[in-house]
């Protein structure tokens, strides 16, 4: 038996934790990680959800939301790699082009 | 010996989610990217010991599948490829304090409102337990998989397709953003 109260707490602390490395950390695999977190507490949301609930919808988007976390991931990653070619960096300060 | 088994057995939940937590924390403290994926490697590990332990098992196989098999595998080579950089991190943490110390008021603040009852109110009402009574009609505990498909197949086919279509977009997109410009 799982307390809904104690998988929300911990939801929203890994959630915070995620936050928290998007605005702190300059790498910017780092912050792709920190996005892929933040999709896992919703994740954990869902699923926690659908058992209080008795319904399997959570269930089913948590999947389609783990689809769209890899497509992000796969396009973000694409994007770091994109601009190290360019850049010769991953660190978010370096990158200023469009700073006037 | 039994009594403590059990009482792990109860908590199974909270201390694979302390553990994710743990992992979380060590991913954005750790200076070097390899063990920032590491970090992450075990979050997400955990987070799906956290699925199958709300009986969710079909997605805490497909979690172990998805992540420690193709993403941080994916985030490993991008390591590799780009971490060589002469320019080093000069400092791990960006730091802006008066916007810092705001978002974190305003976080706290939305903390307590929303665990207020759980944090002082000794007159709160029954915890919200999960409730497998609800649950029962599905199987959850025995079918996960079949009950998971007929959600995902009947109920929610056009978001389901909708997934596919991003899929292919963000395949391609991916294959046009990292090629090198020598057309």
């Amino acid at each position: 038996m799982v307390n809904l109260n104690v998988v929300l707490l911990i939801s929203f602390l890994l959630f915070s934790i995620g936050i928290a490395g998007v605005l702190i950390r300059r790498n910017a695999l780092v912050i792709l990680m920190c996005v892929e977190l933040m999709l896992n507490a919703a994740n954990l949301n869902f699923i926690a959800f659908a058992r209080h609930s008795g319904s399997v919808s959570g269930q089913a988007f948590a999947l389609l939301v783990m689809g769209f976390a890899a497509a992000e991931v796969a396009v973000g990653l694409a994007l770091v790699v994109a601009l190290y070619r360019k850049r010769d960096t991953v660190q978010v300060d370096d990158i200023n082009l469009l700073k006037g | 010996m039994e009594h403590l088994f059990e009482t792990i057995g109860r908590n199974m939940f909270a201390i694979f989610g302390v553990m994710a937590l743990c992992g979380a924390a060590f991913m954005i403290a750790s200076r070097s990217a390899v063990h920032s994926v590491l970090g992450f490697l075990f979050a997400m590990l955990c987070v799906a010991g956290c699925f199958l332990s709300m009986e969710a098992e079909f997605l805490g196989m497909a979690q172990i599948l998805v992540y420690a098999g193709g993403i941080v595998v994916l985030f490993l080579f991008v390591v590799m490829l780009v971490e060589m950089s002469k320019k080093k991190e000069k400092e791990v943490f960006q730091l802006q304090s008066r916007y810092a110390v705001a978002a974190v008021l305003i976080g706290a603040a939305a903390f307590v409102g929303v665990f207020r009852k759980v944090i002082f109110g000794a007159s709160s009402p029954e915890a919200l337990v999960l409730r497998p009574e609800l649950a029962q009609g599905l199987d959850v505990a025995h079918q996960n998989a079949q009950a998971v498909s007929r959600g995902l197949f009947a109920d929610y086919l056009l978001p389901f397709e909708i997934l596919s279509v991003i899929l292919l977009v963000a395949l391609v997109g991916a294959v046009v953003l990292a090629k090198t410009e020598r057309v």
